[in-house]
């Protein structure tokens, strides 16, 4: 059972939209900058998205131990699983937070879902949630609890909006309208364009500019 | 027809209702598994439910519940704790121990948070905090159903109406039945689940048993898949 709190970031989204590489480029700048993190990763059918992340972190950067990378199944409703009865995340989370409370904070994955997600407050302290440019450049406007509500909107796939007909004015425009002064930041998850500045979010809005917990045990 | 209605009747609709926060939804008791060896219709689904709360959920869940009920009654936390050893024991399968644990842990903090000043449930929340219980779901379900005063025999209903529709939700979900057949599933189960409680519920911890081991090797086999929706 749960000792002391860490904080924990939900990133949310659609199928695809690049919720895990966004969570593989955000812990490795993490890391460099000496915080440890763990990773809760809901997948809707199978253990894909966990096992891609505990090669890639932890099997050959070796960023974190293979077992602070932990796969949930969520009975095919991950909404549910982050939102209405987060039940089986708290467990795990709260034992990740009793074995390893050294940890600065941890990620918790989504399934991949609808506009409508969005996180229980007792599961995650802030909420990403990401959209990618292959919706279309109506997606912002089209609202929806996740793109309105999140902490940080985070649109990826910037790269290929020109061969998919997406206005990257019209998003930003349309984000700023949705969201008022919420921010939201437009990468590309496959060059790691615009994570530092995700990053920046996370260590101010999250951490409060706190140090790795490390660093200052030391 | 009893017209009385009360406190503990709507404490009794909200830890039955599905909007009560358990994980339950996660977990197919291997209904996944099987779903994946042969093309299942609404018997299949009635007979493996059915074969449940035979052998394994009445006579180990059900009794559990009852035993606990005992302890309480006699306010013996040893007793209590002996029912929840007793039945994470029998859960053979880590996955299935390891869901029904989580269930549990998860189900005596959200009832704690509106349940104040109740010494048994506090109790139960220290001894699974420091290790002596696990807080398994049954455990966890008496315990719960207890603090809200909803007496044994209804709890006892609850934890295995709670269990059919938990397979019943996952097999709509599998996509392996419709919302109607759903419904004349659960109608005709309804015997079967009373009888399960009245047999079981009394029995004394040693006489709890199981013995599903078509249901275990199903469970095994599910617990290996690499591509799964469900954690059992």
């Amino acid at each position: 059972m749960s000792s002391q709190r860490i904080p924990r970031v939900g990133v949310g989204g659609p199928v695809g939209s690049g919720k895990t590489m966004l969570i593989e480029q955000v812990v490795p700048l993490l890391s460099n900058k000496g915080y440890k993190v763990g990773i809760v990763s809901n997948d809707v059918v199978s253990k894909e998205d966990a096992e891609r992340m505990r090669r890639n972190l932890a099997t050959e950067k070796g960023l974190m131990p293979e077992e602070l990378v932990i796969g949930v199944a969520t009975g095919g409703c991950p909404h549910t699983a982050v939102r209405e009865d987060p039940s089986i995340n708290l467990s795990v989370v709260e034992e990740m937070e009793s074995k390893h409370d050294y940890l600065d904070m941890i990620w918790i994955e989504s399934g991949g879902d609808n506009i409508t997600t969005t996180f229980s407050p007792a599961l995650a302290d802030y909420f990403i949630y990401i959209i990618d440019v292959t919706g279309g450049d109506k997606y912002p406007r089209k609202r929806g609890l996740g793109i309105e509500n999140c902490d940080l909107l985070v649109i990826n796939k910037i790269d290929i909006a020109p061969y998919v007909g997406a206005d990257l004015k019209i998003m930003e425009r349309d984000a700023k309208v949705v969201r008022g002064n919420k921010p939201f930041i437009f990468v590309n998850s496959k060059t790691g364009e615009g994570i530092s500045e995700v990053v920046s979010h996370i260590i101010r809005d999250v951490l409060f500019e706190s140090p790795p917990k490390t660093l200052v045990k030391s | 027809m009893s017209t009385e209605i009360n406190l503990e009747d709507l404490s009794f609709l909200q830890l039955a209702d599905s909007l009560f926060p358990t994980g339950l939804y996660a977990t197919s008791s291997g209904l996944e598994a099987l779903s994946y060896t042969k093309k299942l219709k609404p018997n299949d689904i009635r007979g493996l439910i059915d074969v449940y709360l035979r052998q394994q959920v009445g006579p180990s869940d059900c009794t559990a519940l009852g035993n606990t009920y005992e302890s309480i009654k006699k306010s013996d936390l040893h007793g209590l704790i002996d029912a929840d050893q007793t039945l994470s024991s029998m859960r053979i399968i880590e996955a299935v121990r390891n869901a029904s644990i989580r269930s549990g842990i998860q189900l005596l903090k959200c009832v704690s948070s509106f349940v104040k000043q109740n010494v048994i449930l506090e109790g139960y929340l220290k001894v699974v905090k420091n290790g002596e219980a696990s807080g398994i779901y049954p455990v966890s379900f008496a315990v719960a159903s207890w603090s809200l005063d909803i007496p044994k025999l209804k709890a006892g209903l609850m934890l295995l109406y709670g269990f059919t529709v938990s397979v019943i939700g996952a097999a709509l979900r599998l996509g392996v039945i419709q919302h109607f057949d759903a419904q004349v599933i659960i109608h005709d189960l309804k015997p079967c689940i009373l009888e399960s409680v009245q047999k079981n519920i009394d029995r004394p911890l040693s006489g709890m048993w199981q013995f599903a081991p078509g249901i275990d090797i199903l469970q095994i086999k599910h617990e290996q898949m690499d591509s799964k929706r469900f954690i059992t």
